[in-house]
């Protein structure tokens, strides 16, 4: 969108029908239409927000910053981590010295060619400026950050750290020219497809494509343009055809595949909804596992996720998703509630001597629909049910005050399963969706998981860390479906990642462009 | 003062409308009274499966986004709707023509901090205040009463200081004065009846309007707990679904724009009836 | 002249008291803007603790105040605490917007608002009375967002006329609309009343056509009660604003504040509500000197 046309939509009335004319031009076909190889069309798109200018420093979605910023590892379309901005590395087998070769002719929006030294300093730039952030753990135990020569950069660590590679995924490379660089980056310079454009917060980020970047014949797109507006229905916007790419909701999937101008395609990533118990200070009767039972009984988790995610649902107890190499099939077997038991759970409250009607329960949830679920089936249970339906700012301060009982939540698309554990972690950051667990004997099998070198290892130790969160009932995992993201026909060479990030090795923005109008 | 405002009521030319109102407004309370005993389902009752399923012969009016039975939704959110609206109101009366006309009584500089706090919730947008209240009470019938009757409070306040002021300057109040009357009893005596018509005429406009601002709230994630069955929680959960399942927006929107009809036809003769000033002019 | 000085005056105080309300007002609603940045779960609690001293969060509330006094009375609105932007940039950007769509949606609320009244009191036997009467009943009883979503689906998605982002036909109208139903109920009645006046019933009398009665005796009357609720009016625009730029994605005030509240964004909430407030000052100012132009009765 170029800025008269901005300008032109915040004109009178009669700029309003002048855009009904501009909206109409949109649908003839091979208005678009370039020479083949040149870069065509601006891309309009909404997933998430963009929170702020400094990649280091971000504190939401990576979804946006992904376009302009680029890093070591990408995530793949399988979930395995790819070699990006690197060529390749190697790892010492006592896995502490991981050595990079940085790819060669990659040059910044300013046209410098990018060299190790500007990797590393921007690790030493996250290690020593940057609070918070999933790095922050790792880079706490950085012992070296080294850059012999201009194509190597050296990682060393104090002790193994397995999620490393897929967590670089997110150490994002700008040039060190970049204003702001000492505070906080203002306009950073990248290596990605586009440039960092116009931002206009919670409204909209222009994305200029970059004409030096190093993929040949990428990107195809003249610009992106992120819509940052809270739209609670993305599908209205798309179905218009003033989006081109916008994630939808479950709820609005069957509009948007009534429309043949529109294609619905899925993230190869799962969301994953659960019910979390207060676990840092559990109010009774809630600490008795009999009544985490019960309440794990009243959960028709097969009718939830067809609920929430219709036929895109699976239903499983566990953090990965079926399929994946973190899922476990045994301990999927051998789940105690995939079925609700009503019966079955009064007789686990009578036998907890807990009268339900007498009984409080208190549920705090955003506001979303599907936690009006876990509201009923406590209601029918009996309990007296109070719920706190907050804005997401209220429930997170919410949770972290451990007054409540019952917790419904869903997350999202994470680039390494480490992400998830961390949540149930003693010190993990912002446990409060999983009721702030704090059990050392799951905390040393997550830490050993993260050091062990071999992956089946690590895999039985985080295989061992989650029986502790069934057998205890930290948080009931209903099931898993990936989100969908729709987009318009007219569209080619676009489809979404592992995660949010609009850019990767293996597709993205980068690939899409306007091709046949629809 | 009861008996001569029924007659004047009954002897009101084209009252016809008037009986058409208070024929809706009765059957909306006894539908608030009797609630959800007048649909045989569960109001709070889901049925995942059956998500926005249309009218049939066991749910008259089909079912919401949950499942849930509209008609019975409809039912027990008339109550909620009605006491809410009706209870903020009340409280916007209570605060506003309350407080603003002890002010107004008492003395200049009472009247001044008085009517600049209403002033000032005045300049503040309604929404936004509401909005802000709603997010710092948390949700829940209370919070909701509360926000919105402080966000009309000041409207009344004026309605009520305009009706003061003239009723201060006619000849009654005057003489009442002269009499040696006390300025508190003077407003209790002879001024509230006369100003109450002007209030109660206001609060037939405010009534509606406050159940259609909690559906606003509603829109915005504030209000009452999502699953309560109130109309506005209503209309804004199935706002999204107006395409694919109209019938579960229609209802609500619908008995709203009835009882708002029923309060303005009623608001309509009241007016010509209670407010004296009006009567004068005639 | 020392009545408007005193009516300043005690605008002014007005919007100092606003000012501390406000800000009363923020520190009550739970959860703060660092909540909002350790939200997607990247922060410790250590990391929580250090954010707010940067932020000067960790402050007490009246220290808080000051500091924000102070610099506001020298110009200078603050940063934006999730943006790290400058305030003031941030409200010169929506500004434009707002009073756009507060200015269109105003005119067309007035002039549907004074139209259909006189036309209803021109002709009373015509559909006009009526029509007064359903505009009233439309802006009482239809939430405007939900009119917005009809027209969202109608003229943009089915008919595929409008934009469902960025355009500002529908939010006008269905603005304008609104407003029209809050003034033309009342001074349809007004021009009802004052038409059974003694000096309207001998114009009459003598045999005056009725639209130069209305147009001549009564409307220029009736206008104090058009510009008395229009200053009334301007803060349910500006609510109404704020519903329509959030439905319709519109970057205004509306916007800016909707999203500073849900991201505790104290410094832009802050300036806004100012905005706002002296806005709606303005205008009460504003409508006070002109009712007392219009009627002289005000005169004291």
């Amino acid at each position: 969108m170029s800025s008269t046309f901005h300008a032109s939509r915040r004109g009178l009335i009669g700029g309003a029908a002048a855009m009904a004319g501009l909206g109409l031009l949109d649908h003839l076909p091979g208005s678009g239409a370039r020479a083949q190889g040149a870069r065509s069309g601006t891309v309009k798109v909404a997933v998430l927000g963009l929170d702020t200018a400094d990649p280091h420093r971000h504190t939401g979605s990576i979804a946006v910053q992904q376009v302009y910023v680029e890093t070591l590892t990408s995530i793949a379309d399988d979930g395995t981590v790819k070699p990006f901005l690197a060529t390749s590395w190697e790892v010492s087998p006592d896995g502490r010295r991981y050595v990079f070769t940085i790819r060669e002719g990659v040059r910044f929006h300013n046209g410098r060619v990018m060299t190790a030294e500007d990797v590393r300093a921007n690790a030493v730039r996250v290690r020593d400026q940057v609070r918070g952030g999933w790095l922050s753990a790792p880079m706490k135990l950085v012992e070296k950050l080294e850059a012999p020569d201009a194509r190597t950069f050296v990682m060393t660590m104090q002790e193994p750290y397995g999620p490393l590679l897929n967590l670089l995924s997110e150490l994002w490379i700008v040039a060190p020219e970049s204003e702001g660089w000492a505070q906080t980056i203002r306009t950073p310079i990248g290596t990605g497809p586009f440039r960092f454009g116009r931002w206009t917060p919670n409204v909209s980020f222009h994305a200029p494509a970059f004409e030096q970047y190093w993929q040949s014949g990428l990107p195809r797109a003249e610009a992106v343009e992120f819509s940052l507006r809270d739209d609670s229905d993305l599908s209205l916007p798309l179905r218009a055809g003033d989006l081109h790419i916008a994630r939808i909701g479950y709820d609005q999937l069957a509009a948007v595949k009534a429309d043949p101008n529109l294609e619905v395609q899925f993230m190869k990533d799962t969301t994953w909804w659960f019910w979390s118990f207060n676990n840092r200070a559990p109010r009774k009767p809630f600490d008795d596992l009999r009544v985490r039972r019960a309440v794990a009984l009243m959960l028709d988790k097969t009718a939830f996720m067809r609920f929430v995610a219709g036929d895109a649902g699976v239903v499983t107890n566990q953090m990965a998703a079926p399929g994946q190499f973190f899922w476990d099939k045994a301990m999927h077997d051998a789940y105690a509630h995939a079925r609700p038991n009503e019966a079955r759970a009064r007789a686990l409250l009578a036998e907890a001597g807990v009268d339900p009607a007498r009984t409080p329960c208190r549920i705090v949830s955003w506001q979303s629909t599907y936690p009006e679920i876990a509201v009923q089936a406590m209601r029918q249970l009996g309990f007296q049910v109070e719920h706190l339906a907050l804005d997401d700012i209220g429930a997170q301060r919410r949770l972290g005050q451990y007054d409540w009982d019952l917790a419904p939540f869903a997350s999202g698309p994470r680039a390494d399963i480490f992400l998830r554990f961390i949540r149930l972690m003693s010190d993990g950051p912002n446990v409060g969706l999983w009721g702030g667990t704090r059990d050392a004997e799951f905390d040393a099998l997550v830490k050993q998981a993260v050091a062990a070198v071999d992956l089946g290892e690590r895999r039985r130790f985080y295989l061992a860390a989650w029986q502790r969160a069934i057998d205890n009932y930290y948080t009931v995992v209903i099931g898993h479906a990936p989100e969908p993201i729709a987009n318009r026909r007219a569209v080619t060479g676009y489809s979404p990642g592992f995660t949010w990030g609009q850019h990767r090795v293996d597709g993205g923005l980068a690939h899409a462009s306007l091709g046949v109008r629809s | 003062m009861s008996a001569s405002v029924a007659g004047r009521l009954g002897a009101a030319p084209g009252s016809a409308g008037f009986r058409v109102g208070i024929v809706i407004l009765a059957v909306a309370v006894l539908v608030a009274v009797l609630g959800p005993s007048l649909v045989p389902h569960d109001p709070l009752a889901q049925a995942l499966a059956a998500r926005n399923a249309p009218p049939d012969a066991v749910h008259w009016l089909g079912r919401d986004h949950l499942g849930r039975d509209i008609a019975a939704r409809l039912a027990a959110g008339t109550r909620i709707s009605l006491l809410v609206a009706l209870g903020a109101t009340l409280l916007s009366v209570v605060l506003g023509a309350g407080l603003g006309l002890v002010a107004e009584a008492t003395g200049r500089w009472a009247s001044f901090a008085v009517f600049g706090a209403f002033d000032m919730v005045r300049a503040l947008p309604s929404i936004l205040l509401a909005l802000t209240l709603m997010v710092a009470l948390g949700v829940g019938t209370a919070p909701l009463v509360l926000a919105l009757g402080i966000a009309f409070a000041p409207h009344m306040a004026m309605v009520a200081r305009a009706a003061w002021r003239r009723e201060t300057a006619s000849g009654y109040v005057a003489a009442a004065r002269v009499m040696g009357a006390a300025k508190l009893a003077t407003l209790g005596r002879h001024i509230l009846p006369n100003i109450a018509g002007a209030l109660v005429t206001q609060a037939a406009i405010v009534v509606p309007r406050a159940i259609t601002t909690e559906s606003v709230l509603s829109f915005f994630g504030l209000g009452l707990a999502p699953e309560t069955p109130s109309w506005g929680r209503m209309i804004s959960g199935a706002a999204r679904f107006a395409e694919s399942a109209p019938h579960a927006v229609l209802a609500p929107v619908a008995a709203l724009c009835v009882v708002t009809l029923g309060f303005a036809l009623v608001g309509d003769r009241l007016r010509l009836a209670l407010d004296p000033l009006r009567e004068r002019g005639r | 002249m020392a009545d408007a000085g005193l009516a300043l005056a005690r605008q002014l105080l007005l919007l100092a008291a606003i000012t501390v309300a406000v800000f009363a007002l923020m520190r009550v609603v739970p959860g703060d803007v660092v909540d909002a940045m350790a939200m997607e779960g990247s922060l410790d609690e250590e990391a929580v603790a250090a954010l707010r001293a940067d932020l000067g969060l960790d402050a007490g509330v009246v220290t808080q105040l000051r500091i924000w006094v102070v610099r506001a009375v020298g110009g200078d609105l603050g940063l934006s605490l999730r943006f790290d932007r400058p305030v003031a940039e941030l409200i010169l950007a929506a500004l434009p917007t707002t009073l756009a769509l507060g200015a269109m949606a105003l005119a067309v609320g007035l002039a549907l608002g004074i139209a259909l009244p006189t036309a209803a009191a021109l002709w009373p036997r015509s559909p006009f009375p009526a029509l007064v009467e359903g505009v009233n009943l439309w802006s009482i009883a239809l939430p405007t967002f939900c009119v917005g979503l009809a027209g969202i689906l109608v003229f943009s998605v089915w008919l595929g006329w409008l934009p469902v982002i960025g355009q500002m036909l529908l939010p006008v109208l269905i603005l304008g609309i609104d407003n029209a139903g809050q003034i033309a109920k009342p001074l349809h009645e007004d021009l009802k009343e004052a038409a059974t006046a003694a000096h309207i019933r001998t114009a009459r009398a003598k045999g005056l056509s009725p639209a130069r009665i209305v147009l001549r005796h009564l409307l220029p009357n009736a206008m104090t009660t058009v510009v008395a609720l229009g200053g009334m009016m301007l803060a349910g625009l500006v609510g109404g604003a704020l519903t329509m730029e959030v439905l319709f994605g519109l970057p205004g005030l509306g916007t800016l504040a909707y999203q500073a509240v849900s991201g505790r964004d104290y410094p832009v909430i802050q300036a806004v509500v100012m905005v706002f407030a002296t806005g709606v000052v303005a205008v009460n100012l504003l409508a006070d000197q002109v009712q007392r132009l219009l009627d002289p009765r005000l005169r004291r």
